[in-house]
C-alpha cells in the first residue's frame, strides 16, 4: 500500500473521487461533508447542512455538482463552486444509504432504509421511479457504467439487478400529462418503470454492498456473513461464481478495481483486502489497529483508491507508478510492460530489447523499483521489492535490439538495493548485517564490506564508491579503503541524481531537494510543499526537477523558480537545452519543450557572463516583472533598465543604478516636481552640475539654483538670478543673491526700494558709499540711526571663487557590457591563385625576331632490346598465424646458497616478438623493424640489386624505433618494450603474433607524391627532387597487403623514376651557363620523360622558349605544336601560336643531338639519348636506362642499386610469397 | 592489510605510488595526522614509499643523504637502489655486492622491500632468473606484480598470466592487480588490448591522471592502430611533465607511426634520459646498421 494522503476526522461513511481534479469528497458521521485536495493535502471546503450522519456522497461527472444523502431522509444537490446547496429532494421515509449520479442522464439513484430505491430527475427535481421489492434496509444502489441497469444490496440477504430501460424510453419524450400520470402511478402502484431482472441469493446474512464490474458482466458483493461473492449474469439469468473468504467481520464495501484485475474489499474487521479477480485468491491485506472500515472508492481514471474508517480516511494506491529507469550517456534504459527498453535522445527512437521474466508468484507492487546500467558491459541490474527485496542481473547482447528472445537467464539474489559500482562490479545491500556484498557479473561475491552507518539504501557515487542512505543523512563510502569520504544531513533521501561530470549531486526527498558536491559538501536546499518527483542536470549545471504539478529549476546559488505547470506527474530523464525528455506514469517517452531563457539568463548573471546577458537582452527573449525584480534584488538595476516600460519604475531604477541620462529622459516624461527634485539630488551627488541646473530650472527652484551658481563660481549667473528675482518682485530672493554677489550697492538699492531706509543708510555707510549715505541721511532727516562707536569697520564680502568650474571630474569608466553593440566585421576572403607557376619555368617574354635558317637533325637507331623478365624468387610461405608452441628448453639453474631459492626453478626465457618476426618474414621492411639489418640488406641486395645502403640508414632506424612502445610498469623498474603489431581488431586472438606495424605505408607514399607534384608545379626543383628521391628510397621497405597494391607500387616506381631523371636534367641545365646547345638538348630531353600533363605543358613551354631564343626555329615549332596538342591554358596557347607563326617554314640555327622523330630513352648518367636499336643497360631497382659503359656503377637515379646487376625483383607483400 | 575498524592511512599513498603520482606521495606523507600512531612496520613502509618516490622523480642525492647507516633494513635497501641507479659501473657493483650481503643475512634476507629492491636491480642487470629467485615466493602484492613484470620481460606471458591469477585470487580489485592485468593484456595483444584500455580508463576515473596512466591509455590506442588519439594523450602527459622518459619515448614511436618527424622528442629524450632503452636501442641499431653495411659491400 502506497499511502498518498490521510485525514483524521469523525467516522467517514461516504467517499467520492472527482473524475479529473485531485479532489475527494468525504461524508462524515457527524453530518459534515469535507472536500479535500488529496494531492496538496489541503481541505478545500466543508458543507454542513445535513442533520445527522451523511452516509452517501457523489461527484457529478461533468457538472460542478455533488449529491449527498443523510440520516435526515434528505437528498441534497450542491454546487461546490458557489459553496451552497441548490435544492433538496424529499420522499424517502428513512435513512439514506447511498446516492449516485447517472453518468449521462440527469438522474440520481438513492438507496434507503425505507426498503426502497428511488431514481430522481435532478433537473426537474422529481422522483421518476420507486423501486420496491427489497423487504429490509437497502444498503446500496448504483447505476451500471454503460447499460440501463441498477444493482442494489439489502439486509434481506439479496442482491437485485434492476432493468430501467423503460425509464430511459419514457424520459426521451416527456409530456405533461404522461408525467403527471407516471407520478400518480408511482405513488399508487410502485415502480412500474423499473423491473427486477435478477435476484441473487446466496449470502447468509445482510448484504452491505454490491457493484458492477466496469466492463465485464460481473457483480461483486460483500455481506455481514463475512463473505465476498462474485456473480455472473447474462441476458437471461445470473448465478454465483465464487466466494472469497478471509474477512473476520462484516464486509462493509467491495468493488472491482478500475484498471487492474483485482477486487478490493474492506470490513469492520479493520482490514482492507486485495483479491485476484481471476484466480479468486487473496493477494494482500492491510490492517489498522483500531479503526473499522466503512467505505471504499475507486478513482474512475487513475490508479487510486480511498477507504473511510472510524477516524478518517486514506487515499492510497496499490502499485508503484514510477517507471524504473537509468540514464547513461545518450540513452535511457527503462522497464515498461515487463519489457526492458531503451530510448535514444538524439534519434528519439525507442527500442524494445527483451522481455523480463515475471516472478512466479502473483503479488502486488512487484514492478521494478530501480534500474542500474553498466555501459561497458551492457549489463542491467533491476531491483524490486519482491520477496522483501531482490535484484536481477541481465547481460544484454549487443545485437539484441529488436529481437524478442528472452535474455539469457537473469542472475538473481536477495538484497535491499543493488547498484553498479564499477565496470564489472555491483554492490548489494544486506540490511540484516548492514554490509554490502560486492559481486562480479557472474553474481559471485568478490568482497564483503561492513557499512559505517545503518543503511537503508545504496546508490552509485563514482567508481568504487557508494552513497549510503540512512534515516536522516547520507554518506559517501569508499569500498576499497572502507572510508567515509563525505557526509551530509538530508531528510529521508529517496532518489539520487548525479551531474554528468559527477561533480554535483541532487538528493531528492519527499519535500526537499538538497544539492551538494561530490564530497557531499552542502550547497543549497530547496523545500517544497508538495512531493518532489524527479530531476536531472542540464549541461549548464542547473538542476531541473519536477514536483507533482510543476517543472522547476535550481541554480547553483540556490535560486529556484517554476518553468512549467504539469497536469500529470512526469519523470525527467534528460535535459538538453529547451528540451526535457521524460517518462510518464505509463512508461511512455515524452518530450516537453520549455522556455529555458529565464534560468539561463539568471545563470548568465550569476556567472558574470555578461555577453550572454547582453545577447539575451538584445533579442528581447525575456519579459515580465519577476525578472526585473530579480535583477534589482541581485544588484543589477542597470540590466533591469532595459526591460522597464513604466517611466516611474524606470526612473527609480535609473537613479538606483546611477544612470543620469535615462533618469533625465524619464523625468521629462513624468514631469512632476518630486521627480525633478529627486533627479537634482542624485545629479548633485554625482557632481553633474549641468543636470542639477536643469532640474532646478524645470521646477523653478530659484533659490537652490542661485546657491548652485554660487558654489560653482558662476557669478554672472548669480547676477542673472538677481535680476529674475527682481522681475518677480521677490525681494528676499533678490537680497539673497545680492549677498552672494557681494554687491553692497545693489543691497542698498534693494533696501531703499523696500522702504528700509535706515538699513540702507547703515549698509551704505558701512561699505563706504559716502554719496549714497549722504543722500539717504538727507532723506532721513532727524531719524538717522546711530552707528556703534569705537568699532573697526570691515567689509562683509563673500570670498571670490578661484575658478568657475562645471561638472566634477569623473573617472573614465569603460562602457558597460550592456551598452554599445557588437559590430561584426566580415573578413575578406583571401583568393588563392590557381596553378601559380614559378619563375623558374623560364616564362620570360619572348623577343620575336626574324629567323634565318634551320637545319634538320636525323639518324636511325636500333630497337632497344627487351629487358630480362624478372624472375620471382621462390621464397618460403608468408605469415604463419597459428599458435606458437614454445618448447621449453632444459636449463639447469645455478646452485645458489639460499636454500629456499634452490627449490625454485626459473622458467627459461621465451622468444621476443621481434625474433618471431624475423623467422616468418621475407620482407625487408619487417626485418628492418625487427632490427635484423643484415637480413634486410641481403634481401634488398638480392631482390633489387641495392648496394648503397647509406641513404636507407634513417629509414632502417625509424622502422626499428617505431616497432615497439614502452610500458612503464613498476616504479624504478625497467620499462617493458611492447611490440606494435599490425591489423588489430576487437576479435583478434591474444598471443597470436601479427607482423609489425611499419612506420612507412603506401598511402604515405601517395601523399608524398602529391607534395612532390606540387613542388614541381611551383618550380621548386631541388625540393621536388628531394621528395621524389625519398619515395624511391622508402619503397623498398614498405609492405602492402594485396596484389593490386603491389602493381600500384611498381607503377609508382616508374612514375618517380621519370621525374627524378627529368628534374636532374633540369638542375644540370641550370648549371650550364655558356653551353646553350647543351641547355637546349637537356630541355628537349626533359620533354621525353613521362610526366603529368600539367608538368608536360610547363616543360614544353620551357623548351619552346629556350629554342626560340636560340633561333632553333624548327625545334621550337615542334615544341609549340606539341604544346598545343596538350590542352594548354589560354596564355600558354597564345604564346605557342605566336611561336608557331614566327617559326613557320624556318630552320634550326644550330644542330642539336635531338631527333624527336626517333624514339629514344635518356641515359640516366650521361643524359644522352639512347635511340631505339642501340644497346643499353638498366637499373634493377628503378628501371632507369643507361649507356653500356655505365654498367657496374651506382645508379644515379635511385642512388641505391648497381646498374646492370642481377635481381629477382621487388617483394613488398606477403601475397607475393605464396 | 590493516583492520577495517581504523582507516588505513597508507592506502592512498600506496595507490598514488602505484599509479605514478609520486609528488602526491611526497606531500601525502606530510599530511598523515600525527595522532595516527603508525606501527613500526607501517612507519618503515611509509618511509620506503617516500624515498622510492624521491627516486622516481630523480632526487637520488637526497635519498642517499637522508638514509643513514642506522636505518632499518627496508630503507637500507632503498638506499642501495638509489646508489645503483645513480652510480656508474663502480657504484653499481658496490650496490650489488652490498645487496647480496643483506640478502645472505638470515635475519633480514626475507624482508619484502629488500627482495623487491633486489628484483629491481637484477631486472636492470637483465638477470631475470636471478630476480625471480628473490621474488618468486611473493608475500606482498608488489612482489607478485614484480613477478608478472619479470615474466613479461622474459617473454613468458604464460607464466605472467599464472602470477596474475595468484594476484586476482588474493584481491582482484587491488590497484596492482588491475595494473598487472593491463600489462599482461597489452603484451598478449589481440582482443585483450581493449580490456587493458578499460582498466586504464577506470584508473583515470579513480585517480588524477598521471603520466603512467596517460601512457598506458596511449599505448592501448597505439596497439589498436589509433595513433592520432594516442598522440593527444601523450601530449597531455608531456604537458604534465616535460621530461617524462616514457612520454618522450612513446611520442617518438607515435610520431614515427604517424609519418611525422620525431627528432625533437628524440633529442629531448637523449638530453634528459641518455640511458633510456630507446636511446640505447637507437645507438645499438646504428652500430648494427654500419656493421651490416660493411658486410654487404
Amino acid at each position: 500500500m502506497l499511502t498518498k494522503f490521510e485525514t483524521k476526522s469523525n467516522r467517514v461513511k461516504g467517499l467520492s473521487f472527482h473524475p479529473r481534479r485531485p479532489w475527494i469528497l468525504a461524508s462524515l458521521h457527524s453530518g459534515v461533508i469535507q472536500m479535500w485536495d488529496y494531492r496538496m493535502g489541503t481541505l478545500l471546503d466543508r458543507f454542513d447542512e445535513h442533520d445527522g450522519p451523511v452516509r452517501g456522497v457523489h461527484f457529478h461527472a461533468t457538472q460542478p455538482l455533488f449529491v449527498s444523502g443523510g440520516d435526515d431522509y434528505k437528498i441534497k444537490v450542491w454546487n461546490y463552486k458557489t459553496h451552497r446547496c441548490l435544492f433538496t429532494l424529499h420522499g424517502h421515509l428513512d435513512y439514506i444509504r447511498t446516492v449516485q449520479f447517472h453518468h449521462e442522464c440527469p438522474w440520481i439513484v438513492s438507496a434507503s432504509d425505507d426498503q426502497t430505491i428511488r431514481i430522481w430527475n435532478w433537473q426537474s427535481r422529481t422522483c421518476v421511479a420507486v423501486l420496491t421489492g427489497h423487504n429490509h434496509y437497502v444498503m446500496c444502489a448504483s447505476f451500471h457504467p454503460k447499460e440501463d441497469l441498477v444493482v442494489s444490496a439489502s439486509l434481506d440477504q439479496t442482491v437485485r439487478v434492476w432493468d430501467i430501460s423503460a425509464l430511459r424510453k419514457k424520459s426521451v419524450s416527456p409530456a405533461d400529462d404522461i408525467l403527471r400520470l407516471t407520478q400518480m402511478n408511482t405513488d399508487l402502484f410502485g415502480g412500474v418503470d423499473a423491473v427486477v431482472k435478477y435476484v441473487l441469493e446466496g449470502h447468509d446474512r445482510g448484504v452491505n454492498w454490491a457493484s458492477f464490474h466496469p466492463t465485464l458482466p460481473l457483480i461483486v458483493s460483500g455481506a455481514d456473513d463475512r463473505q465476498v461473492k462474485i456473480w455472473r449474469m447474462n441476458d437471461t439469468k445470473a448465478w454465483e461464481v465464487d466466494t472469497l473468504r478471509g474477512h473476520m467481520n462484516n464486509v462493509s464495501c467491495v468493488m472491482f478495481h478500475a484498471k487492474q484485475d483485482i477486487i478490493v474489499s474492506n470490513s469492520e474487521d479493520k482490514s482492507i483486502r486485495i483479491w485476484d479477480a481471476t484466480k479468486r485468491t487473496g493477494i494482500q491485506t492491510f490492517r489498522r489497529e483500531h479503526d473499522r472500515f466503512w467505505i471504499l472508492s475507486a478513482h474512475p481514471e487513475m490508479n487510486l483508491l480511498a477507504a473511510g474508517h472510524d477516524s478518517g480516511m486514506i487515499v492510497f494506491k496499490l502499485e508503484r507508478e514510477r517507471p524504473a529507469f537509468s540514464v547513461s550517456g545518450d540513452t535511457v534504459f527503462y522497464v515498461k510492460d515487463r519489457f526492458l527498453r531503451f530510448f535514444e535522445f538524439t534519434t528519439q527512437k525507442e527500442v524494445q530489447l527483451a522481455p523480463i521474466r515475471r516472478p512466479g508468484s502473483v503479488s502486488l507492487n512487484q514492478s521494478p523499483k530501480t534500474l542500474s546500467y553498466s555501459p561497458t558491459e551492457n549489463a542491467v541490474l533491476i531491483c524490486s521489492d519482491v520477496d522483501g527485496g531482490s535484484y536481477e542481473l541481465y547481460i544484454v547482447p549487443k545485437d539484441s535490439a529488436g529481437r524478442a528472445d528472452y535474455l539469457q537467464d537473469a542472475k538473481k539474489g536477495a538484497g535491499g538495493s543493488a547498484v553498479f559500482v564499477a565496470r564489472n562490479r555491483f554492490a548489494v545491500l544486506e540490511k540484516s548485517s548492514n554490509q554490502v556484498l560486492v559481486r562480479n557479473l557472474k553474481n559471485e561475491i568478490v568482497k564483503k564490506s561492513p557499512l559505517p552507518i545503518a543503511t537503508d539504501a545504496i546508490y552509485y557515487a563514482g567508481t568504487g564508491s557508494l552513497l549510503c542512505k540512512a534515516e536522516d543523512r547520507v554518506t559517501i563510502f569508499d569500498l576499497q579503503q572502507r572510508l567515509i569520504l563525505g557526509e551530509l544531513q538530508a531528510p529521508s533521501v529517496k532518489y539520487v541524481v548525479w551531474s554528468s561530470d559527477m561533480e554535483s549531486v541532487a538528493l531528492l526527498s519527499k519535500h526537499a531537494v538538497v544539492i551538494a558536491n561530490k564530497k557531499l559538501v552542502h550547497r543549497c536546499t530547496l523545500h517544497e510543499t508538495i512531493r518532489v518527483k524527479s530531476g536531472a542536470w542540464d549541461e549548464n549545471g542547473v538542476f531541473i526537477y519536477t514536483t507533482l504539478n510543476h517543472i522547476k529549476y535550481c541554480l547553483p546559488n540556490g535560486d529556484s523558480g517554476i518553468i512549467k505547470t504539469l497536469d500529470v506527474p512526469i519523470y525527467i530523464t534528460r535535459v538538453i537545452g529547451n528540451n526535457i525528455f521524460c517518462l510518464d506514469r505509463d512508461g511512455k517517452n515524452k518530450l516537453v519543450t520549455v522556455d529555458a531563457s529565464e534560468y539561463i539568463f539568471k545563470l548568465a548573471l550569476l556567472r558574470k557572463r555578461y555577453d550572454h546577458v547582453m545577447s539575451m537582452i538584445k533579442n528581447s527573449q525575456l519579459c515580465g516583472q519577476a525578472v526585473i525584480s530579480y535583477l534589482q534584488q541581485k544588484g543589477f538595476p542597470e540590466v533591469a533598465l532595459h526591460f522597464v516600460k513604466d517611466e516611474k519604475t524606470r526612473f527609480n531604477l535609473a537613479l538606483e543604478s546611477g544612470n543620469i541620462q535615462i533618469a533625465v529622459a524619464s523625468a521629462k516624461e513624468i514631469d512632476d516636481k518630486d521627480h525633478w527634485y529627486r533627479l537634482g539630488i542624485e545629479a548633485l551627488r554625482q557632481g553633474n552640475v549641468g543636470i542639477v541646473e536643469y532640474a532646478y530650472q524645470r521646477t523653478k527652484n530659484f533659490e537652490r539654483l542661485a546657491f548652485l551658481y554660487l558654489i560653482t563660481g558662476y557669478m554672472d549667473k548669480v547676477g542673472f538670478m538677481c535680476k529674475i528675482a527682481g522681475q518677480n518682485n521677490n525681494l528676499m530672493g533678490q537680497f539673497h543673491n545680492a549677498l552672494y554677489l557681494g554687491d553692497a550697492m545693489k543691497r542698498v538699492e534693494i533696501l531703499e526700494n523696500a522702504g528700509q531706509l535706515p538699513l540702507a543708510y547703515i549698509t551704505a555707510t558701512t561699505h563706504g558709499l559716502t554719496e549714497i549715505a549722504d543722500r539717504l541721511a538727507a532723506e532721513l532727516g532727524e531719524n538717522i540711526p546711530s552707528l556703534p562707536e569705537g568699532k573697526a569697520r570691515s567689509l562683509l564680502i563673500p570670498p571670490a571663487p578661484l575658478t568657475a568650474s562645471g561638472d566634477w571630474p569623473l573617472l573614465r569608466v569603460m562602457r558597460g557590457i550592456f551598452e554599445g553593440g557588437l559590430d561584426a566585421t566580415g573578413k575578406a576572403e583571401l583568393e588563392e591563385d590557381d596553378e601559380a607557376a614559378g619563375a623558374d619555368w623560364g616564362d620570360e617574354g619572348l623577343d620575336i625576331v626574324d629567323a634565318s635558317e634551320a637545319m634538320a637533325n636525323g639518324g636511325d637507331g636500333f630497337d632497344a632490346e627487351e629487358g630480362e623478365a624478372n624472375e620471382e624468387d621462390g621464397e618460403e610461405g608468408g605469415w604463419d598465424l597459428e599458435d606458437l608452441e614454445l618448447l621449453p628448453e632444459a636449463e639447469t639453474p645455478k646452485n645458489a646458497g639460499n636454500a629456499r631459492s634452490a627449490v625454485f626453478v626459473a622458467p627459461p626465457p621465451g622468444m621476443p616478438v621481434s625474433l618471431i618476426w624475423t623467422q616468418k618474414s621475407s620482407l625487408a621492411g619487417e626485418h628492418a623493424a625487427a632490427g635484423n639489418f643484415d637480413t634486410a640488406m641481403r634481401l634488398l641486395s638480392r631482390q633489387l640489386g641495392i648496394k648503397n645502403f647509406a641513404p636507407l640508414k634513417p629509414l632502417f632506424l625509424d622502422l626499428h624505433m617505431g616497432s615497439h612502445s614502452y610500458l612503464h610498469a613498476l616504479a624504478t623498474a625497467p620499462i617493458i618494450p611492447v611490440a606494435v603489431e599490425k591489423g588489430w581488431s576487437e576479435s583478434a586472438s591474444p598471443n597470436v603474433r601479427g607482423p609489425p606495424a611499419l612506420v612507412f605505408t603506401f598511402p604515405q607514399m601517395e601523399d608524398r607524391l602529391k607534395a612532390a607534384y606540387k613542388a614541381t608545379t611551383d618550380g621548386k626543383f631541388p625540393e621536388a627532387l628531394r621528395q621524389f628521391l625519398s619515395i624511391l628510397h622508402t619503397i623498398p621497405l614498405i609492405v602492402v597487403d594485396s596484389r593490386r597494391e603491389v602493381d600500384e607500387v611498381k607503377e609508382l616506381i616508374e612514375i618517380v623514376r621519370e621525374y627524378v631523371l627529368g628534374l636532374r636534367m633540369e638542375l644540370k641545365r641550370k648549371e650550364l651557363r655558356d653551353d646553350v646547345n647543351r641547355q637546349q638538348e637537356l630541355a628537349a630531353y626533359f620533354t621525353n620523360c613521362k610526366l603529368q600533363r600539367v608538368h608536360m605543358r610547363l616543360v614544353l613551354g620551357s623548351a619552346m622558349g629556350l629554342c626560340y631564343k636560340q633561333k632553333n626555329f624548327a625545334t621550337a615549332e615542334h615544341f609549340a605544336r606539341m604544346l598545343l596538342e596538350n590542352n594548354p591554358n589560354e596564355a600558354q596557347a597564345r604564346r605557342a601560336r605566336q611561336v608557331q607563326q614566327q617559326c613557320s617554314g624556318k630552320k634550326d640555327s644550330s644542330e642539336l643531338n635531338y631527333d624527336y622523330r626517333n624514339p629514344f630513352v635518356v641515359c640516366g648518367a650521361t643524359y644522352v639519348p639512347i635511340y631505339r636499336g642501340q644497346k643499353d643497360v638498366s637499373c634493377p631497382y628503378c628501371g632507369s636506362r643507361f649507356v653500356p659503359s655505365i654498367e657496374g656503377q651506382l645508379c644515379t637515379i635511385c642512388e641505391l642499386a648497381v646498374v646492370g646487376a642481377d635481381a629477382s625483383g621487388l617483394v613488398c607483400s606477403p601475397t607475393q610469397l605464396r | 592489510m590493516a583492520g577495517a575498524a581504523s582507516p588505513d592511512h597508507l592506502f592512498g599513498l600506496r595507490n598514488s605510488f602505484y599509479v605514478g603520482a609520486y609528488q602526491a606521495v611526497i606531500t601525502g606523507v606530510q599530511a598523515i595526522p600525527a595522532r595516527a600512531a603508525l606501527s613500526p612496520d607501517a612507519l618503515a613502509e611509509r618511509d620506503s614509499l617516500l624515498y622510492r618516490s624521491y627516486i622516481a622523480i630523480g632526487s637520488h642525492q637526497l635519498v642517499i643523504d637522508e638514509i643513514g647507516p642506522g636505518a632499518a633494513t627496508p630503507l637500507q635497501a632503498v638506499r642501495l637502489l638509489t646508489v645503483y641507479l645513480s652510480g656508474g659501473a663502480g657504484g653499481k657493483e658496490s650496490a650489488i655486492r652490498k645487496l647480496n650481503e643483506l640478502l645472505a643475512d638470515d635475519a633480514v634476507g626475507s624482508n619484502p622491500i629488500l627482495r623487491l629492491v633486489a628484483g629491481t636491480v637484477l631486472m636492470h642487470e637483465r638477470d631475470y632468473a636471478g630476480a625471480l629467485k628473490h621474488t618468486n615466493s611473493g608475500g606482498t602484492m608488489e612482489l607478485l606484480a614484480m613477478n608478472v613484470q619479470i615474466c613479461l620481460q622474459m617473454h613468458r606471458s604464460d607464466h605472467a598470466e599464472k602470477q596474475l591469477r595468484i594476484m586476482q585470487q588474493l584481491d582482484e580489485d587491488h590497484t596492482l592487480t588491475q595494473l598487472a592485468n593491463a600489462w599482461v593484456d597489452l603484451v598478449m595483444g589481440g582482443s585483450k588490448i581493449q580490456e587493458a584500455h578499460l582498466i586504464f580508463q577506470d584508473l583515470s576515473e579513480k585517480y588524477p591522471a598521471t603520466c603512467l596512466i596517460l601512457n598506458g591509455k596511449a599505448l592501448c590506442l597505439m596497439h589498436m592502430g589509433n595513433f592520432e588519439d594516442a598522440e593527444g594523450l601523450l601530449l597531455e602527459s608531456l604537458n604534465k611533465d616535460a621530461k617524462d622518459a616514457e612520454t618522450l619515448a612513446n611520442l617518438v614511436v607515435c610520431s614515427l607511426n604517424l609519418g611525422k618527424s620525431a627528432s625533437r622528442y628524440l633529442n629531448q629524450l637523449k638530453l634528459a634520459h641518455p640511458d633510456h632503452m630507446l636511446v640505447k636501442r637507437m645507438s645499438s641499431a646504428e652500430d648494427s646498421f654500419d656493421r651490416a653495411c660493411q658486410a654487404i659491400s
